[in-house]
């Protein structure tokens, strides 16, 4: 057996059949004319359940680079809003002020992919032979540079009102009203999480994900083994770079527009917080973290009402303050996250 | 026949030439050492020599082919292989995975055969692990195959960097002091798998502070000083070398 399959028990079947399986599933169900209509009082859940999907696939993505390989990429957020905007003006039709092509969505989510890809690429190429910190200020600097411009090249992306009449694909398959779309979507994002989180898990769990582990701990050892150091680093920054782009894409395609508000640093921020405190480098303990922390967030939300003399700005405000308290006590008290490895991450407890 | 070449080697850093214009051969089937004093040039010649960085002048040969500047993992694929001075274990990775690690050619490095869970991955998988663990026992480490190398003692850790550069089958490994910090016993036993090693054929190349564990090991002695080549011989030949004796005493 070998070391990574023993050191988490695996899922009893594997994610990568059961999120094809899924996946085949959710698409008949969309051509079916059944839906499930969730009950009134549940949409906010399931509207951050989406959203939980979508990062989740940043996620995981972000963890074989960080977690596995080592790099510090601050800027998972410029993959994602490159897609979703790529994805939002090839498939526009005449939006307000802004390019919007009108190309069917397939093409949308294709070409999506790619152009973030592309940025993977030529982000990776000039900055991953440089030292880890540089890295990390690069794509942080990036992810701020692509949001400015979404902000202000405005006949271009639509600046801060963005670009709707994005075609929704999902929405489009029943009739039955937003309820049934937010199912729908859920099901389908569901099968596509599970079987990125299935591949990727593939990847850090084989030899490959032990030579990942190897450059984090020690590129010029690794690379004296006969590894290719720098070819391993540009696939994982390039891997990731394109499920996020994917990601953003679903996210213009179920929201039918894209916003600079849906790609804020924000993202970046959650996804970080959430690989912490699950423990970086352990592939579910992410997602048990991504779930706590949008959680957290979920659950203040209505909190809010239940507490007199706060207002929401300064509520808003407490929340950032109570996140950062817990990655401190997380930092400090359990370096390694909630799941993760103290000896594989070389830190002490 | 020749095994590695080094003709004319130079680096400098700033004004400091650490190594000036160094040439030497080592031919198949020898124990060299390389003895010099601190400052000599000897690791910054190894480093050159590995491409670890980048040298100013002079050519590397390897196995017949020309192989300066070439990027380390593809000398290690041709069999040149080097230890560090500071032994340098991935700590964070269990024994087994560091051996593993080391093992060529393996196809489940690709993304393809990870993703895929080829059986060809699963095959080579299973014979890396077979031969890893002949290694550890040969080395008397295979106690500590599931521990993280972190938590090894200093001369586990010396061996465990043998054993690993041996997954490699190096037909040259190039040891950067193999004894500093090593307790007497525990050198005699790196000297008995060194004599092992190359009875069975392989070459190697040994750095060296102390003289006095080479004189008996090797055939034959590089002495550098001020980044040049001053002597070249056989140990006894060299003991006696005036120069020599100056450049230890000077230095």
């Amino acid at each position: 057996m070998s070391d990574g399959a023993s050191r988490f028990e695996e899922f009893p079947v594997d994610a990568v059949h059961v999120g094809l399986t899924l996946f085949v599933l959710a698409v008949l169900f969309l051509y079916s004319p059944l839906f499930v209509q969730p009950p009134g009082g549940t949409f906010t859940v399931l509207e951050v359940v989406v959203l939980f999907l979508l990062y989740a696939m940043i996620l995981v993505g972000l963890n074989l680079q960080f977690g596995h390989a080592g790099l510090v990429n601050f800027g998972p957020v410029a993959f994602f809003a490159v897609g979703g905007y790529t994805a939002a003006m090839l498939t526009a039709n005449e939006p307000f002020r802004a390019v919007g092509l009108g190309y069917p969505w397939p093409v949308g989510l294709l070409a999506a992919i790619l152009v973030a890809a592309a940025l993977g690429v030529l982000l990776g190429i000039s900055t991953l032979r440089l030292r880890d910190d540089f890295l990390a200020i690069v794509t942080l600097a990036v992810a701020e540079i692509i949001h400015g411009l979404l902000e202000t090249q405005s006949d271009i992306t639509g600046g801060s009102l963005g670009l709707n009449n994005v075609p929704r694909p999902i929405a489009g398959t029943t009739t039955a009203g937003d309820g049934a779309v937010l199912v729908s979507t859920i099901i389908v994002f569901g099968a596509l999480a599970l079987l990125f989180y299935g591949v990727f898990r593939r990847l850090s769990a084989s030899p490959y994900g032990r030579v990942l582990r190897a450059i984090r701990a020690d590129e010029q050892v690794t690379e004296t083994l006969g590894k290719r150091v720098f070819r391993y680093k540009l696939a994982v920054f390039v891997y990731g770079a394109a499920v996020a782009g994917l990601a953003g894409a679903l996210l213009v395609f179920y929201n039918g527009a894209a916003a600079p508000g849906f790609f804020t640093i924000n993202v970046t921020v959650i996804v970080w917080i959430g690989m912490l405190i699950g423990g970086a480098g352990s592939d579910r303990g992410v997602l048990g973290g991504l779930a706590i922390i949008m959680s957290f967030q979920l659950f203040t939300r209505f909190l809010n009402d239940q507490i007199p003399f706060v207002t929401q700005d300064q509520f808003a405000s407490i929340r950032l303050v109570l996140i950062g308290l817990l990655l401190m006590v997380i930092v400090k008290y359990r370096p390694e996250g909630i799941w993760g490895d103290a000896d594989e991450l070389g830190v002490e407890s | 026949m020749t095994l590695l070449a080094v003709d004319g080697l130079r680096r400098s850093f700033g004004s400091l030439v650490a190594v000036d214009g160094v040439s030497f051969e080592i031919e198949a089937g020898e124990i060299v050492g390389m003895i010099g004093p601190n400052g000599a040039g000897k690791t910054t010649t190894f480093n050159c020599i590995l491409s670890v960085i980048d040298s100013d002048a002079g050519t590397v040969s390897f196995d017949g082919a020309d192989v300066t500047g070439g990027p380390p993992h593809a000398l290690a694929r041709r069999g040149l292989v080097r230890t560090f001075q500071q032994t340098r274990e991935l700590e964070t990775l269990t024994v087994a995975d560091n051996m593993l690690l080391a093992a060529p050619e393996h196809p489940g490095e690709r993304a393809w055969h990870a993703v895929g869970r080829t059986s060809t991955s699963a095959q080579r998988e299973a014979a890396a692990r077979e031969r890893a663990m002949e290694l550890l026992e040969v080395f008397d480490i295979a106690g500590m195959v599931e521990e993280y190398a972190g938590n090894l003692s200093g001369g586990q850790r010396k061996l465990l960097e043998l054993a690993r550069s041996l997954m490699l089958d190096p037909k040259l490994l190039l040891l950067d002091e193999p004894f500093a910090g090593v307790n007497p016993s525990l050198t005699n036993e790196i000297v008995g798998h060194i004599e092992a090693l190359n009875d069975d054929g392989m070459t190697l190349l040994i750095i060296e502070h102390e003289l006095e564990t080479l004189t008996d090991l090797v055939d034959r002695l590089i002495v550098l000083a001020d980044g040049q080549v001053l002597a070249t011989g056989p140990p006894a030949a060299i003991m006696e070398n005036e120069e020599v004796i100056d450049a230890y005493l000077g230095g």
